[in-house]
């Protein structure tokens, strides 16, 4: 089972950090427009929602893993509801690498392989060197081929 | 030369496009406008300025007429259109997954129809001819069809075609749907509005007796059950009157419809899947509806179209019977939930039920008027067979060819999926599921309804049959996929039997090592099967873990590794077959 990047964890983790911000930043304007709270409760909830988010970057780090079986990529991920998807290689439409803003400044890049199922979309693999996302880009596409699908549909 | 719309169209597109503005402009006249137009000479200079918007609206219309050329070709439907801006399109005819008519009342009368083409992937019509006569819409429907077949263009006149009727939905049927059938818009509306105004209505109760409001709750809740189920029957009877499903040749072909008719074609070879869906109502009296979902439909038209693409209502038998004929998927033997999901379920009632008599509580507590909040316990009787029930109608199967799932007790699907249709298999487990080492095998497909999440389901199997479910579902798939490209091949290649001989000779030399990529694709499209035709469908999730225990231990992953590891899918793919 491969495992992402380390540094995905970073790119998650700042998510999270945001996200902190935010609740921080509402818990405060509520604080000074219509409740009466303590005054660190912001504070307090910017900590806790910091600390969480970053446990669940790691946690979600060490439970993401695909795998190129040799017919098909096996995906497992999830903290809570956890998914294992299975694409057989006969019906990837098409195989995208995609670089953030975000994601480009840490270095990392991610593989995206649509289907042409309902949820094709889902099957996104983030926290990949560019040029492990490329190469993996690319033997998916050469696997893809080579499994000769029919028509999607 | 190409062939047009109907020159009835121009007359029927400016008047409805007319009816609109003029609308409009009845509005502005009458919301203040008018003072203006008083000022600029009153009456005659609003009536010019109606005569000339007639004009530049039927001159538009007669430009749109002129200018809209379509060609049904060999290969494909060439459409070019557009006053202003022009639009060239080629729609691939084997792209095109059904072809769908509508006429509304007033087209009927006009003996005008709009005709749709559906193909996969889109989420709006790919085509849309709006107006051509009726007489010629139904021409393009079977000629696609015979297109689609390879056949010469133009050969097939109307009667040629061979046209056998499946199903017709007889009065007594369509009565049935309609008070089988509860449509929940309707009071779903009436509800959001009343929700607005509980304030007031709490207001005006508030003296009066508690009991009595409970049984007003209760006459609110029954008015809501007949309003649906009138909206319901008359949303059935408009939708399904004079249902007719036939085949002709490798299509369905369904009509129905009391003021608007559909006439729908859909392509047998691209059914993605077959569900077969009954209430408690529906098993009681030995009916069911049957629903076929081609890939052909978007987001938000699958609920509305594709789904009633369908038989509304037959006779149990009749539908399996039906559903057979379009996907043989035989006589499925479910496989339920292991029997722990039920204290599961138990458990999940009980909790709403705590909930709901909580809200009850609360709301007494805070109005004080004698409110009896304990009623929601007299369900706690129920709940023990409620969870028993929805574990009795979940299960799932593994066909030949099919799997098969089924959900539900109030509103039960069963799902059929033919396995060279599946796209992904995704196995998830709730945190809810964790303490009950349960899971969740949803098998997608390229279907309409599965945009909206109604893939078929394996729902709360056995964390261990989950994960051989799992891989025991790609393997199907690959068997599947190669067993139709065989046939396939066959089919084109009966000219060259020798050809095929000396592929099957080299499948047979297990150890080929890497060979050339065209070769070998064809190869384990041989072996693969043998391994389908005699296969026993038995799980083997072992052998998939052996395989990739092998892929985890080679480091370079280089092309030639790629050939070995499919070697060794086909061994294993062999090994199924024992």
């Amino acid at each position: 089972m491969n495992r992402l990047h380390p540094r995905v964890q970073v790119l998650w983790a700042v998510r999270a950090a945001l996200l902190a911000v935010v609740l921080g930043a509402i818990t405060w304007v509520v604080s000074r427009v219509a409740l009466d709270l303590p005054t660190l409760l912001p504070v307090g909830v910017f900590l806790v929602a910091l600390v969480v988010g970053v446990a669940y970057a790691a946690v979600k780090y060490r439970l993401w893993g695909y795998e190129v079986r040799e017919d098909s990529l096996y995906l497992e991920r999830g903290v809570f509801t956890r998914v294992r998807t299975v694409v057989p290689f006969v019906r990837i439409q098409h195989v995208d690498s995609a670089r953030g803003p975000a994601e480009r400044f840490l270095g990392l890049a991610s593989t995206v392989v649509y289907t042409a199922g309902s949820r094709g979309a889902d099957v996104s693999i983030p926290g990949l060197t560019p040029d492990g996302a490329d190469s993996l880009q690319d033997r998916l596409k050469r696997l893809a081929i080579r499994a000769e699908g029919e028509d999607a549909v | 030369m190409s062939p047009r719309l109907s020159p009835l169209s121009v007359p029927y597109r400016a008047a409805r496009k007319g009816g609109s503005l003029l609308f409009t402009l009845v509005f502005a006249l009458f919301s203040g406008a008018m003072a203006v137009t008083n000022d600029l000479g009153g009456p005659l200079l609003v009536l010019g300025l109606v005569v000339l918007l007639v004009l530049a609206l039927v001159g538009y219309e007669v430009a749109y007429y002129r200018r809209y050329e379509y060609e049904l070709t060999a290969e494909s439907l060439d459409i070019s259109s557009g006053v202003f801006s022009r639009r060239n399109r080629e729609i691939p005819l084997r792209r095109v997954q059904n072809v769908d008519i509508s006429r509304n009342a007033l087209q009927r009368a006009l003996s005008i129809a709009a005709v749709n083409f559906e193909t996969a992937g889109g989420s709006t019509t790919e085509a849309a001819i709006r107006f051509v006569s009726f007489e010629e819409a139904k021409r393009l429907q079977r000629e696609v069809a015979r297109l689609k077949r390879g056949e010469e263009p133009g050969a097939g006149e109307a009667g040629e075609e061979d046209v056998e009727e499946l199903f017709a939905l007889s009065a007594d049927e369509l009565a049935l749907v309609g008070l089988l059938s509860f449509d929940l818009r309707g009071p779903g509306i009436l509800l959001f509005l009343a929700s607005g105004s509980v304030p007031v209505v709490s207001g005006l109760f508030a003296d009066v007796e508690g009991p009595l409001l409970a049984l007003g709750g209760v006459a609110v809740l029954l008015l809501i059950v007949l309003v649906s189920w009138l909206a319901g029957i008359a949303v059935a009877v408009a939708n399904y009157y004079g249902f007719t499903l036939s085949r002709a040749d490798d299509e369905l072909r369904y009509e129905r419809g009391l003021l608007r008719r559909y006439d729908g074609s859909i392509p047998l070879d691209k059914v993605q899947t077959v569900t077969v869906e009954d209430n408690p109502l529906k098993r009681r009296f030995g009916y069911a509806s049957l629903a076929i979902e081609t890939a052909g439909y978007g987001p938000g038209t699958g609920g509305d179209r594709g789904s009633e693409s369908a038989v509304p209502l037959a006779s149990v038998e009749r539908v399996l019977q039906l559903a057979n004929d379009v996907e043989p998927f035989g006589d499925p033997a479910f496989e339920r939930p292991p029997k722990r999901v039920r204290r599961r379920y138990a458990m999940r009632y009980l909790i709403a039920l705590a909930a709901v008599t909580a809200a009850f509580f609360g709301v007494e507590y805070v109005l004080a008027v004698g409110f009896p909040w304990w009623i929601p316990l007299v369900l706690l009787a129920v709940v023990p067979v409620a969870a028993h029930l929805k574990w009795l109608h979940r299960g799932y199967w593994l066909g030949a060819d099919h799997v098969v799932t089924r959900n539900g007790f109030w509103r039960r699907q069963t799902k059929v999926v033919p396995y060279y249709r599946i796209q992904t298999v995704i196995e998830s487990r709730t945190p809810f599921q964790w303490r009950w080492d349960l899971a969740t095998v949803v098998v997608d497909t390229a279907g309409s309804n599965s945009l909206v999440g109604n893939d078929a389901a394996a729902v709360d199997v056995d964390e261990s049959t989950a994960a051989t479910l799992r891989d025991e579902l790609d393997e199907r798939l690959r068997a599947s996929l190669a067993t139709r490209r065989d046939r396939q091949r066959a089919e084109a290649t009966e000219r060259r039997p020798a050809d095929a001989d000396e592929s099957v000779g080299r499948a047979a030399d297990e150890g080929a090592g890497p060979v050339a990529d065209d070769d070998d694709g064809r190869n384990r499209d041989l072996d693969g099967d043998e391994a389908v035709e005699g296969s026993d469908p038995d799980a083997d999730g072992e052998g998939e873990h052996g395989t990739s225990d092998d892929r985890r231990n080679k480091p370079g992953d280089d092309s030639e590794n790629e050939v070995d590891g499919d070697t060794d899918g086909v061994g294993f793919g062999a090994d199924s077959s024992n």
